[in-house]
């Protein structure tokens, strides 16, 4: 009996095993290199798996970092990046290894290069412009030459317009 | 002074309007894949069925067409069927792999059981070779020529006449 039970293990259970340790996916040394820091542990490593997650987006949220997101993408995602830091991984290292399969779109925060170098600049050289503007024409306005009184309506007396003769009778009647 | 502000306002309204006329037609969920041109990430999953491992290396020397889907996904039921056709006329000349996440395996094994299969289905647990390929949503389909490059990524559900385009692609590199 003990034998048969033996047999039983070798013809089903190790060609299992030995078939799920074949298993293999795409790992990062593959992708990134070798590990470039020091393997984190736990708070420390609770708090930087939290920290890096909250700059990587969800793929298939609307603008929501893997930190925030409940879906089963994100959470695989933030997996990967605790197994990664854990490993020794540095944060350069993890952002490239979602860059590298994403592109620059999986970075919450776009990096100071190329194109994206306009998305921190422009807001910068629009205020900086809109505060020359300001100080040009505040400067335009001081140096303008004062009215000519005479050309300005007199403040008391008659006037030929009939609309405010109208008005005034209106304020004269309500005053009496 | 008035000038200059204007045609300040005139540029920021043209650059803006061909931001947008440049943005006309294209679909805002659709992300350029960065790995057209790059090798394949490799992998070696546990097929649906079977329990065998299939090793995506096996396959150099040969077209690949990798085809990321879910049983919860509806576009990719309506796809399945055309997978499953146009994958026949290839025959042995183009391998065709799913690679099924997020799902569980019996479901899967049903799935298959009611609406037929023509090539191997794999389980990729945790997301894994998902997240190597960029996958944003399922149904997804990845192109591979000969050398095990990427050289086509199509989102969504595909139709028989652009999958034969890109798997041309394949072939022809």
């Amino acid at each position: 009996m003990k034998k048969l039970s033996l047999i039983a293990v070798l013809l089903f259970v190790v060609p299992l095993l030995a078939q799920t340790a074949n298993v293999k996916v795409p790992d990062a040394d593959t992708l990134v290199g070798a590990p470039k820091g020091q393997p984190l542990t736990g708070d420390e490593l609770t708090r930087t798996t939290q920290e890096i997650a909250s700059t990587i987006r969800c793929p298939v949220c609307q603008g929501l970092s893997i930190a925030d997101s409940p879906a089963e993408m994100a959470q695989n995602m933030k997996a990967q990046v605790r197994e990664l830091l854990s490993r020794g991984y540095t944060r350069e290292q993890i952002d490239s290894y979602f860059e590298r399969s994403y592109g620059q779109f999986v970075l919450l925060a776009p990096k100071f290069q190329g194109v994206n170098s306009l998305v921190w600049t422009l807001p910068i050289l629009a205020l900086i412009f809109g505060i020359f503007v300001v100080f040009m024409k505040m400067k335009s306005l001081e140096k303008a030459p004062v009215a000519d009184s005479g050309n300005q309506p007199p403040a008391t007396g008659n006037s030929d317009d009939p609309y405010l003769a109208r008005v005034r009778d209106l304020v004269k009647g309500d005053q009496q | 002074m008035n000038r200059t502000v204007l045609a300040f306002g005139i540029v920021l309204a043209a650059a803006l309007c061909a931001v947008f006329y440049l943005a006309l037609g294209k679909d805002p969920s659709y992300i350029e894949s960065p790995l057209i041109g790059k090798t394949a990430p490799d992998f070696a999953l546990k097929a649906v069925g079977t329990g065998e491992t299939v090793d995506l290396a096996k396959y150099r020397g040969k077209p690949v067409v990798v085809n990321f889907w879910a049983t919860w996904c509806h576009p990719c039921w309506d796809e399945h069927p055309t997978l499953t056709a146009v994958s026949q006329t290839y025959g042995d000349n183009v391998q065709f792999l799913g690679v099924v996440f997020q799902d569980d395996e019996s479901k899967i094994t049903n799935f298959l059981r009611e609406r037929g299969w023509a090539y191997p289905t794999l389980v990729d647990e945790r997301g894994k070779t998902a997240i190597a390929y960029g996958v944003g949503g399922v149904p997804e389909t990845f192109f591979l020529n000969r050398q095990g490059k990427i050289v086509a990524k199509y989102v969504g559900p595909i139709s028989p006449d652009e999958l034969r385009t890109d798997v041309a692609k394949a072939m022809a590199q």
